[in-house]
Order: structure tokens, then sequence, then C-alpha cells
């Protein structure tokens, strides 16, 4: 069974992610800035009237923020309900990939941002590493959630539980 | 498939009227309890919750739901007895009657939930069984109705029965006779509209047509005879029917005269069958499904960012110099029509602010028997009306203080008669429509009040100093749940809901007067509609904002100078200071140091907006004007953050931040909290 996988680039690097959680791909001209939100989160901006956050990669995975160019693009992902836009440095291609060419990832686990990678793909010489969406989205770890509601960016030390949390259901 | 298709929104469409009967019949229910209660009777109460059972049998035989047939058939059954002979069923009876339509409610609660409605209880049927008549028939006619005995024979025993016990609900029962003719069909008045008009002042019990005499008065030797109940005038009664008041007659007065001199014989071979009597006016009516009505509204807020983008390419032009005022004059009745048409979408949303209130007394009387409490329900409406999104997220709230008002706050009938209050706690709910377009609901109680002293102990902070501080501290997440609702006299349960719901979801606020001993009061103040809100555009730090202007009490001019900045608590968060306006200060917090966006620079504006009560100023870079927008809600978790309520879109393609400042100084006065508090 092939599947189809969208290919991008950040900092360098050959990820994808599996078409199913891809709706579009955008150009990208800039964010509203939300304030007070996490680093990673350039802030949000409307596709076909639907507002959504905009996440740049480049950040999560621990390089500098860049300003766009013209192949700066977002990746519309959905996930459940919710609709997030990835910001990449380039995307172009969609990849049908045998499973036979995917193996785990053991060789990242040290690295930092490992926690993303599912499973690495190898494509003749290229590698490329296949992101798993929910984790982008903080979805499995409850530490992204707490931070966020931060709105007062230093004042962590009194804890998170005496705001008032909006974002929980 | 289509077929299917069709089958599936029947199906919804039968839910949604089924969903309407089971109201009315609980209404019809209580009502007709009250009457018993005060040793009356309630013959119209009867016929209708036997009417609306009745429907909702055919309806579920029609869409096969057989455990629903047999419940509503059996009700109706029982009650089909007591309608036909006029008599008022056994107090007992109304107990297992609204068990027996809250049956059929899980029933089409599960059937919309998609699973299988389970089987009936039986013991409902038996307990049906168990009550004995009551027996205390009005079959005999009541003497005193000055009405011809071949009148008489035309009314239903409960119509008779309607019309002889006006007086006791200190109504009266009339007569008054209608002529067609051709010179008052001219002016309108036929027996339609006549219906129609009557039925606004008085409740028709009958219409008989009666062949009378042709004479100028009646050139169709027909004439109509309404029999009403009513507490109107007989001007006003008079008035609707187009005929002079002294025509009228009373029916149940010891003076038969009057209503003799009226009455027509009919004779034998005019016999026609009555008029169907009219009750309600029956108004043309549209059942729409609201997602429909929410496409709607997201094409007409498309269309208005339409036009802000035209006002932009066209201020462009006007820049490159270009004679733009024909278009500017089109461009400002565009905005007209569209002020219009936008005002039309929001009143077809809008529903009567009765209907949110409606489920409200049967909650109250589940509550009542639960807890052992005597509970006196007032319900005052008003006539305000508010939108249907905005009706259905405020009701949970609404649940959950009458939940806590009967549960925690109003005390048992003897501790209440050793208090010196009336064994009967009062729950007042009243809804009052604000002047800026939005709705005051309060719920209020006269029970023992909020203890803010064992409140503040048990969440471990200082003693509030007022109600509002009070208020946050109720509503802290998880704060009574466990805590307080079992052990001290706090209430709370929910109140973190209640908050999210008022003030999070819907931008309103939340009030609380409480007196120790005597009493609370809740107050939810919400905007009528969502989505389209009159807004001020601001600047900070090259990033524009806009605020909603219901939120807003005034801007005001700075001068930076003026600004008095004292001691800092710690060096965390923004700085606050204090400005003098109208000789009171006021706390003024400058935006970007909120965001963390830098020193702010000589800041000429700031935006007053008030929390419960206290002002609080925010300084911006620049005020930029006003305008309509379209507010699409932040959903994702990454970016719902307290303070930003949505997004919109001014023309320019990208999203601007609708900010709530009321939230931001909540956040505020939680950090002062936090620098106060001993940990």
């Amino acid at each position: 069974m092939t599947s189809l996988y969208v290919g991008f680039v950040v900092a360098g690097t050959e990820y994808a992610l599996a078409a199913s959680d891809v709706l579009e791909l955008e150009a990208f001209s800039g964010a509203t800035e939300v304030p007070s939100t996490l680093p990673h989160v350039e802030g949000i901006v409307a596709v076909r009237g639907k507002v959504m956050p905009v996440l740049d990669l480049r950040t999560l995975f621990g390089h500098e923020r860049v300003a766009p160019t013209r192949d700066t693009r977002v990746l519309v992902t959905r996930r459940g309900a919710r609709v997030v836009a990835l910001r990449v440095d380039s995307a172009r291609e969609v990849l049908k990939l045998e499973p036979s060419q995917f193996q785990s990832a053991p060789a990242l686990a040290a690295h930092e941002a490992a926690a993303y990678v599912s499973s690495v793909c190898m494509l003749g010489q290229r590698l490329l590493l296949i992101l798993a969406l929910s984790r982008l989205l903080g979805e499995e770890d409850e530490h992204h959630d707490d931070e966020q509601r931060r709105l007062i960016p230093n004042s962590s030390a009194t804890g998170p539980h005496a705001l008032p949390s909006r974002g929980d259901r | 498939m289509t077929v299917e298709t069709n089958l599936k929104e029947f199906f919804t469409a039968y839910l949604v009227e089924m969903g309407e009967y089971l109201v009315a019949a609980n209404t019809q229910l209580l009502a007709l309890e009250a009457s018993l209660r005060a040793g009356g009777a309630n013959p119209r109460a009867v016929r209708e919750t036997f009417r609306a059972l009745h429907t909702m049998k055919g309806l579920s035989a029609m869409v096969g739901v057989e455990p629903i047939v047999g419940v509503a058939h059996r009700l109706e059954e029982f009650l089909r007895d007591y309608d036909k002979r006029g008599t008022k069923p056994p107090l007992a009876s109304i107990d297992v009657l609204l068990r027996g339509v809250r049956t059929i409610e899980l029933c089409i609660e599960e059937l919309g939930s998609g699973s299988e409605p389970h089987p009936i209880p039986d013991n409902l049927f038996r307990d049906l069984e168990a009550i004995e008549p009551s027996g205390q028939s009005l079959e005999a006619p009541p003497p005193a109705l000055s009405l011809a005995p071949d009148l008489v024979r035309k009314l239903a025993p409960f119509e008779l029965a309607q019309l002889t016990q006006a007086e006791q609900s200190g109504q009266r029962a009339l007569r008054a006779d209608f002529c067609p003719s051709p010179e008052r069909a001219a002016a309108g008045l036929s027996i339609a509209t006549v219906r129609e008009r009557v039925a606004k002042v008085a409740e028709i019990v009958k219409i008989l047509p009666l062949s009378v005499p042709v004479s100028p008065d009646a050139p169709g030797g027909l004439a109509f005879a309404l029999l009403l109940v009513t507490s109107e005038s007989d001007a006003a009664i008079a008035d609707a029917i187009g005929v002079p008041a002294t025509t009228l007659s009373a029916l149940c007065t010891p003076s038969a005269d009057a209503g003799a001199a009226l009455d027509v014989p009919l004779p034998a071979e005019d016999r026609q069958e009555p008029v169907r009597d009219g009750g309600a006016p029956q108004r043309s009516s549209l059942r729409v499904d609201v997602a429909r009505l929410d496409d709607v509204m997201e094409r007409l807020s498309a269309l208005i960012v339409t036009r802000f983008r035209m006002a932009r390419a066209v201020a462009t032009l006007e820049a490159a110099g270009a004679n733009t005022a024909e278009v500017t004059a089109i461009l400002g009745e565009t905005a007209r029509q569209l002020r219009d048409l936008r005002a039309a979408v929001v009143g077809v949303r809008m529903v009567p602010v009765a209907d949110l209130l409606e489920r409200v007394p049967l909650l109250v009387r589940g509550l009542r028997r639960q807890t052992n409490r005597q509970v006196r329900l007032e319900l005052v409406n008003g006539n305000a009306e508010l939108d249907k999104s905005v009706s259905e997220r405020l009701f949970p709230a609404i649940v959950h203080l009458v939940r806590n008002a009967v549960d925690h706050a109003i005390e048992t009938p003897d501790e209440r008669l050793r208090r010196g209050k009336p064994q009967e706690g009062l729950l007042r709910i009243v809804c009052a429509s604000r002047s800026n377009n939005r709705l005051d609901v309060s719920v209020e109680d006269d029970g023992r009040g909020i203890d803010a002293e064992a409140v503040a102990r048990r969440a471990g902070r200082p003693a509030p100093q007022s109600a509002s501080e009070l208020l946050d501290l109720l509503c802290v997440a998880g704060f009574s749940t466990r805590q307080v609702a079992n052990t001290t006299s706090g209430r709370g349960m929910g109140m973190e809901i209640v908050k999210r719901i008022v003030v999070g979801e819907l931008g309103g606020e939340l009030e609380l007067e409480t007196a120790w001993g005597a009493g609370t009061k809740f107050t939810l103040r919400v905007p009528l509609t969502l989505s389209i809100v009159d807004a001020f555009l601001f600047e900070c730090r090259a990033q524009r904002f806009v605020v909603p202007v219901s939120t807003v009490e005034e801007i005001v001019h700075v001068d930076p100078d003026e600004i008095v900045y004292g001691p800092r608590a710690n060096d965390r968060g923004p700085a606050v200071g204090v400005i003098a306006r109208r000789g009171r200060s006021i706390p003024i917090v400058m935006l970007r140091e909120l965001f963390n966006w830098g020193a702010a620079e000589a800041s000429p504006k700031a935006i007053v907006v008030k929390r419960a009560g206290a002002a609080l100023a925010f300084g911006v870079d620049r005020m930029l004007g006003q305008q309509e927008v379209v507010v699409r809600p932040i959903e994702d978790p990454l970016i719902r953050l307290p303070g930003v309520t949505g997004a919109t879109d001014l023309g320019d393609g990208k999203p601007t931040l609708v900010l709530d400042l009321i939230a931001f100084s909540e956040v505020l006065s939680a950090g002062r909290h936090r620098a106060e508090s001993p940990s």
C-alpha cells in the first residue's frame, strides 16, 4: 500500500507529513501577532475566511525565525476539529511512499526535537523525516496547554492555575 | 439515497416538533398543578395537555417510535376522561403525568443521540392506574350562565366550565355578537380578522354562528356569538370587534335580562357546524434550521468585508488624485443598505427571552422535591429578544444558578421559620434589555447569602473586601465542587462554568450582590447578539486592534506626565499607574507593557473599561476610528487567551484581533491577587 505525503523543507532538512493531514498549501506573507503566546506561535492568518494559528516550524525545531520569502509556504493541516497552519521554508512535492521505505527513528532519540519525528524514510540517497502532526500541535503534551494560558509571559513563577482558564473545555 | 436523506430530514423535524409539544405538555401540566393546588380547576390545561399528547402519539406513530406511542396513548387516555367530563384530575396524578412526559423526553433524547430508546418502566402505567378518579364532576351545568339553553347545548363541558369559572381567576365571561356586512368587510372587519383582534384582548372560548332576521345591521341574516373570557375592559373588547360597548353582555351575572335580550333563537333547519374555536391567532411562520441562518449570516459577513476592501481601494484611488466623489457616495449608500440587511438578518435570529426561561419552572419543581425546600418562582421576562445562539449558550448558566439557589441558598422551611422568614423561599429571575444591546438576567433568592469569610478560609485566601472579589474567588476553577458545597453554606458549584459561559463565551459580565442571611443576587449581562459588533479601532506598536464599543466606558486623552507610578510590588508584570479623572483616580496600564512589547511611546489616548463597577484605563498608541466589524471566533487552544475574543477582517485580508479589555483587567487583578497572597 503506497501512501501520499507532502514533502517540505525547514532549515535545510526535508520533512514530510501524511497528505491526508494537509488541506492545502498557501503562500505566506506574514501573520497577525497574538501577544503572550508560545514562541513558535507566529500569530493568526485567515485562509478562505477561516482564522487559524500559524506555527513557525523553524522556531519549533530550534532555528532562528527569518523573514518570509517567495518560497515560504504554510501547510493548512487538520486534526479533528482543529485547523492549524504550519509555516515552512518551501514546499513543492507530493510523494508516493512505500511501507518498505520507512524506518523507525532511533538515531534521533537524543535530539531535542525527536518527539516530533515519527519515522525516517529513505528515498534513494535522500533522507526524509516523517512528522507526527499531533505532536506538532502539542496534543500529546499537557505542558503546552498550561503554558499557552500565560498571558503575562514572565509571571509563571506563581503557577498557571491562578489565571482564568479559558483554554480548557 | 434521496429517500434516505429525506427521511433523515424528516426525522430531525420530528425531534424538533416533539421537543415543542413536550414543552407545551410540561407547561400545561404545571399550570394545571398550580390551579389544583389553589383549589380551582383548569379545564383548558387538561385540554391542551391532552392535545399535545395526542399530537405526539400521532407523530411518533408516523415515524414508528412505538415506546412513545404507547406512553402518549396511555397518558392521553387518562386525561381523556377528565377532559370529556370536564372534571378535574386529582393532584397526585400530576406527578405521574410529568413522569410520563419525562419518559417521552428521554426517548427523544436517546433518539437524538442516535441510540435506541429504553423500554418504558412498567411502574409508570401501574402508578397511573392506581390513581383514583377524583369524581368532582362539573357535569351539572352551572346555574348562573345567562345563555339560551340551545346555545349551552353546543358547548363542551370544559368550555362551560371555563366560562363559569372565569370569576375565580379574576376574569369575566362575556358574550359579544358580530354581524358580517359588506360595509364592515370594507373596513377590514370579517369574522377572521375579528377573531384575530379579539384573541389579543381575550381568550376565545367558542364562536357560535347564528342565523338572525335580516336587518340593516345584519344584512346577511348571519351573526356570530363570541363567548369570551377576559380581564380587559368592555371598551377594549368592543373596540376589537368594532361594535358599541353597550352590546356586550356578561354571561355570569345574576341579572339575566341583558343576556336574554341578545339571545336569538336558532331555527333548527339553519343549524350549522360551529366555527372551529379560534384559540391563538394564526400567524404564518416557518421553521428554519439554524445552520441555514448561520449560512446567511456568514455570507452577509463576507459582503461586509468586501465593502471594507472596496472602501480601501477607493481611498487609495483618492490618494492618487482620482475624483472619487460619486463612488464615495455609492459606498456610503452600500454601508447603509448593509446595515439594514444586517438588522433584518439579526432580527430573524432573535427569539423571545420567554422561550429561554420556559423550562425553568419544571427545573425548579424537580429541585423542590429533591431538596425538600419550599420555593416560589417568579419569572419576569419582559418582552426582550435575543439571538438564538446566545440564548442556547446562556441557558446552562441559568440552570447552574437556579440549582445553586435552591440547593445551597434557600434554607429548609424549619430554618426559615426560625430566622423569621416566610416558610416559602423566593427565587426571582428577571430579564431586562438595556440600551446598549445588552440583556440583564438576574437570578435572585432570599436565602442565607454567601459567607465570604468561610469561602475565603476554604480557598486559603484573605477575606474578600468586595462582592466582586468574592465573585472572583467563587469562580476559581474547581473551587467549591470538592471543598465547599457539602460542608458550609458556600455555593459556587459550577460558578466557574457560569463565568466561562457569560464572560468567556459570550463576552458579557457577571455581578454578585449578597447579604449574609438575607439573600443573593447574580446578574448576568450579555450581548443580545454575537458576530457583528460596533467597534473602536486602535493601534499599538503599528499593529491594529479592535475593541467592541459596548465594552468601552469612554476614551480619554492622557498626558504621559500626568500618570503617577507608585512603588512596584514586584518586577513581574506590567507597571500599573494612576491617573486622575473627574475627581477619581483610575489605574492605567500600557497595552504594550501588558503584551511585553517594550516600553510605551508617549501615549496620548487611553480606553477606559469598567469591571464590576471599577474603572481601568488601557493606554494605546493611537485611536483610528470606529466601524462595524464581523467577529470570527478564535477556537484553537494555541491562540485562545483571556482578553482575545476573536479576529476580524478589516478589508486587508489579514486578521485583526478583537480584544476584550474587561477580561484583561481581570487577568491583571488576578495577577495582583497573587502578589498579595501570602504564598
